[in-house]
């Protein structure tokens, strides 16, 4: 809020600290403040009020009485207001009738009036001080009633009597296919979300948020009613959501305000027009209050504001702060001292509000600084963290660059999928491209490539992020693996992940190509009867939980066969459609638990091979843990391979 | 006779290429049946006088040809050899291919091992959560203004929201741990706002909170200062000032600064609020209290690198990453 500095010295007798010197004190002690440009003999400050105090701060009185608490500078809150003159014989009641329908939407409403007013320009320096505040100046008795709102927090509003039919002002929910205009010939359909004031006939101002053009304050006004009303926060928040209409006075009524504010503020603004606008004020005031709202109390413990501050403040010291803040202590010389809260002070209702209170005013700065005493639990083990961790570690090594893509897919990007998978919708989202939550990390992630290839021959990329699907009215969140490979190569990336999983310790891993027909997958990667992922040309995702779940950190050494390895070679002819797997399967059956290892070293197609066959090669590795093996039993074992090779169909050795 | 040897030795020394050279050239002088080892044996068929005078020169010629052996052997073994093909050292390494922890992880980790040292453990929760926890749990009641500060993605024909914050973690843990307990809550919120150098609508943060009995604001200003030393340097100043969040009640707004920098923002604060604890069911009676805080990852990011726009977290583009 944009608060004059000179307003602000108008509380005190004495001189306030410098405009710079001032924001810094409202800074560490209530709210964040720039000391802002001079303007002509005043200085702006830009008070962030914070939301809690919207209810009382939003309001040079309000910025004051803080002041006045962190310096210790006293202030002429107690003087009492100057009042203005009423007419003997002309009361309000005469005039006017004021309806109040719902006490919970409107619980206080009061009404002044003045007559023979001379509306014109309004005095110079309340013209200034409306100005560095931010707000235009219309006419005097408008501008009166920003200048009391801007002091109070109070807003109010004038209507011109004369143009207010049947002499009545009523609060009350708009009717379905009512309609206003307002002051700055904007037009709005009304409904009973919100509230009015109407009168005999027509809504004429939108409560707590916008006067109606009907009633305006012209030059011709001579008999004004002013207005000073307390509305529901939650009715005006829905109206003005709805209408998409914010004011001064919204923003106010929407966090709440003190309803014992309406007096007060209403003679300000009467004592003010009177002054400056002359005229008559009528006699007395109607005020519909029916429900009175009183001073709160609360038992504040002595021990509480040590124990949560962590430093002693002495009890003399915790009552003159709290008095500082106009709170009343009824018995200071007790343990537990009752404190009677203003009613402005919306936000206190518990002991620990009131800490804050001491807390702040005495200063955080002086709050020491100290490590806990606290008995020694190690952290929890998070299992996720360390293999996320290693996976991230294991990556990196493996030359993959770690990426942070967006949690949102565009519409476009999800028509990659052959399988349409239940998308989570966002209801409000920035753009069409954000407008789901990503069902996969590899359509960012291929993104990614299609951006870096501009700059790079070869990206390789992954994260390591969650995915979301819709299950009913549940979302099913889920945390992936994916990485992808530019330019593509399957076999590079499935030596990937087998490193990967070796790394990890898991095994049992086979490549299952039974797929639905994708463009991007070639085989789901299974880990006994477990789908862990999938797997393609240049991308893989797999599951995060189940790679925690089967990874293990468990190792058994076994020592090294002392005796002497063989190694044998066979060259294979087969069908271009046989599976390695197969090959591999049938030589461990045949030669037997003596096959230490088999290697595949080359597999080729093309000439010098027979058309329509491919040749494959493999060293077998023999070895023994307890003898030195004989040329003659593996000679012996290599013939049974060899034999076994060729009783299928198609297949040759080569010999 | 011993000086022409000498002479002789010294040239096959100073010309032997490779090691096994120069153990041949040992043996042939130094060896049992070595040329000066044959003349020192024939001393002592001669006369006490020739043999003192021709014993001192033998002795001090054996000295010279095994020292010289010795500075040969050590050059030898260093150099290689001479047949070594000459290269050039100054050339760049052949750079095995390397990949790039994201900045966000590398900050993450940073923070995690620091309070993982203090005691807290590091915890986890969903990015997709109910209003109950991100809002109502947490003192933010529905039709508040308060929960505007939350400009929150909603999910279509769902009761749910992507987390604004990660301080529903603590209403979950706190619902499922007893007091006392300190943990971390790393991960990614979401806030509906446009995106600019300093806003994105993703972004990551770090909760914090630290339960038990007594535990006051001194402690808070405790255990952050000294986390604030460890990541940014023992030179960092920290200050508090009033803040509101509907969780913590007192609250307050942590800014930093460093050697020659103005004051930071950097963090949100608070003693947790007694509505909190009583949401997660602790007993008012139990006299537990505690702190909680929040702060950005990406913000410590790009403080600890300069990065000026946060945008770049999000882009995948290896420019950017391969710098971390």
């Amino acid at each position: 809020m944009k608060i004059s500095y000179n307003w602000l010295q108008s509380f005190f007798k004495k001189k306030l600290p410098q405009p710079a010197k001032l924001a810094d004190l409202l800074t560490m002690h209530s709210f964040e403040t720039e000391a802002g440009v001079r303007v002509g003999k005043d200085y702006l400050l830009d008070v962030d009020v914070l939301p809690n105090r919207a209810h009382d701060c939003l309001s040079h009185q309000g910025i004051a009485r803080e002041i006045g608490a962190i310096t210790g500078v006293p202030s002429l809150f107690g003087k009492k207001p100057q009042q203005a003159k009423e007419s003997k014989s002309l009361r309000v009641s005469d005039f006017l009738k004021v309806e109040v329908k719902d006490k919970n939407l409107c619980p206080r409403y009061t009404v002044r009036m003045a007559i023979d007013v001379d509306v014109k320009p309004s005095p110079k320096w309340i013209q200034e001080r409306l100005k560095i505040c931010g707000l235009k100046s219309v006419n005097n008795i408008v501008d009166i009633a920003n200048y009391v709102m801007l002091e109070t927090g109070q807003p109010l509003h004038a209507f011109d009597f004369d143009k207010i039919q049947g002499g009545i002002l009523k609060v009350r929910r708009a009717k379905k296919g009512e309609k206003i205009t307002t002051l700055d010939d904007e037009n709005y359909d009304l409904d009973e979300d919100i509230l009015v004031i109407a009168d005999k006939e027509n809504p004429v101002c939108i409560a707590g948020i916008k006067g109606g053009k009907s009633p305006e304050i012209d030059r011709k006004t001579k008999r004004i009613v002013l207005e000073a009303a307390n509305f529901s926060p939650q009715i005006t928040r829905q109206a003005s959501k709805q209408l998409k209409l914010r004011t001064d006075a919204s923003w106010r009524f929407e966090n709440q305000i003190d309803v014992n504010l309406t007096e007060g503020a209403i003679d300000m603004a009467a004592y003010l027009i009177q002054k400056i606008a002359g005229g008559k004020v009528l006699n007395g005031l109607i005020d519909v209050y029916p429900k009175k709202v009183r001073p709160r109390k609360i038992g504040l413990d002595i021990e509480k504001v040590k124990s949560l501050l962590g430093v002693e403040i002495s009890k003399k010291e915790i009552v003159r702060i709290l008095e500082s803040l106009s709170f009343k202590i009824q018995n200071p010389k007790s343990k537990i001292l009752d404190v009677i809260v203003p009613t402005y002070r919306l936000d206190i209702s518990i002991p620990e509000d009131l800490i804050e209170e001491i807390g702040r005013i005495y200063g955080f700065e002086k709050i020491p600084s100290r490590l806990p005493e606290a008995s020694i639990i190690p952290p929890q083990r998070n299992e996720d963290l360390v293999y996320q961790n290693k996976i991230k570690d294991i990556l990196v090594n493996l030359g993959f660059s770690e990426v942070y893509n967006y949690s949102f897919v565009d519409e476009k990007e999800i028509e990659l999928y052959q399988t349409k998978p239940s998308l989570v919708e966002v209801a409000n989202p920035v753009s069409q491209e954000q407008k789901y939550l990503r069902p996969s990390l590899i359509l960012n992630l291929l993104k990614n490539v299609r951006e870096n290839k501009k700059y790079f021959e070869e990206v390789r990329l992954f994260e390591i992020g969650r995915v979301f699907e819709k299950d009913k009215n549940k979302v099913i969140e889920k945390k992936k693996l994916g990485a992808v490979l530019f330019p593509a190569d399957f076999y590079y990336l499935k030596g990937i992940i087998e490193t990967l999983l070796n790394k990890l310790r898991i095994s049992d891993v086979w490549y299952d190509d039974k797929l639905e027909k994708d463009n991007l997958k070639r085989a789901k990667v299974k880990v006994g009867n477990d789908l862990l992922g999938w797997l393609g040309d240049s991308i893989f995702e797999l599951d995060f939980s189940k790679l925690v779940e089967l990874a293990t950190e468990e190792r058994i050494y076994l020592p090294p066969s002392k005796y002497p390895a063989i190694i044998r070679d066979i060259a294979l002819l087969v069908d271009p459609g046989t599976k390695i797997i197969e090959v591999l399967n049938l030589i461990h059956a045949a030669g037997g638990p003596l096959i230490k290892d088999i290697d595949l070293f080359d597999m080729y197609e093309g000439e010098e091979i027979p058309e329509g066959k491919k040749s494959l090669a493999f060293h077998i590795i023999y070895q023994s843990n307890d003898r030195t093996l004989t040329d003659k039993e593996i000679n012996k074992l290599q013939e049974k391979i060899i034999k076994t090779l060729e009783e299928e169909k198609g297949w040759e050795v080569r010999r | 006779m011993l000086k022409q040897l000498k002479q002789k030795a010294l040239q096959e020394i100073t010309e032997a290429k490779d090691l096994k050279k120069l153990e041949k050239i040992y043996r042939q002088y130094l060896g049992r049946k070595g040329e000066l080892t044959q003349v020192l044996r024939s001393l002592k068929d001669l006369p006490e006088q020739e043999r003192k005078e021709k014993g001192k020169l033998a002795n001090q010629v054996k000295k010279e040809i095994e020292e010289a052996i010795k500075d040969r052997r050590k050059k030898l073994s260093v150099k290689g050899g001479q047949d070594k093909k000459w290269i050039d050292v100054t050339a760049p390494g052949v750079l095995p291919s390397k990949g790039h922890f994201h900045p966000i992880t590398l900050v993450q980790r940073e923070i995690e091992e620091i309070f993982q040292s203090m005691g807290f453990s590091v915890v986890d929760g969903p990015e997709v959560e109910t209003e109950y926890y991100n809002f109502d749990a947490l003192n933010i009641p529905k039709d508040h203004p308060a929960r505007d500060v939350w400009d929150t993605f909603w999910l279509e024909d769902l009761d749910l929201l992507l987390r604004t914050h990660t301080s529903p973690v603590q209403a979950r843990y706190m619902e499922k741990n007893d007091p006392p307990l300190r943990i971390i809550a790393p991960g990614r919120c979401f806030r509906h706002e446009a995106t600019d150098a300093s806003h994105e609508a993703q972004f990551h943060q770090v909760e914090g909170l630290m339960i038990g009995k007594n535990i006051s604001m001194a402690d808070f200003k405790g255990i952050i200062e000294e986390f604030f030393k460890r990541f940014f340097g023992p030179d960092v100043k920290m200050r508090l000032r009033p803040g509101y969040f509907p969780f913590v009640e007192p609250g307050f707004e942590i800014d930093i600064k460093r050697k020659g920098k103005d004051w930071l923002e950097i963090m949100g604060a608070g003693m947790v609020h007694p509505n909190v604890s009583k949401a997660v069911g602790y007993s008012p009676a139990g006299g537990w209290q505690g702190f909680a805080f929040g702060v950005g990852l990406d913000r410590m990011a790009m403080i600890k690198y300069k990065i000026d726009d946060i945008r770049l977290f999000y882009s995948g583009d290896l420019r950017f990453l391969k710098q971390f």
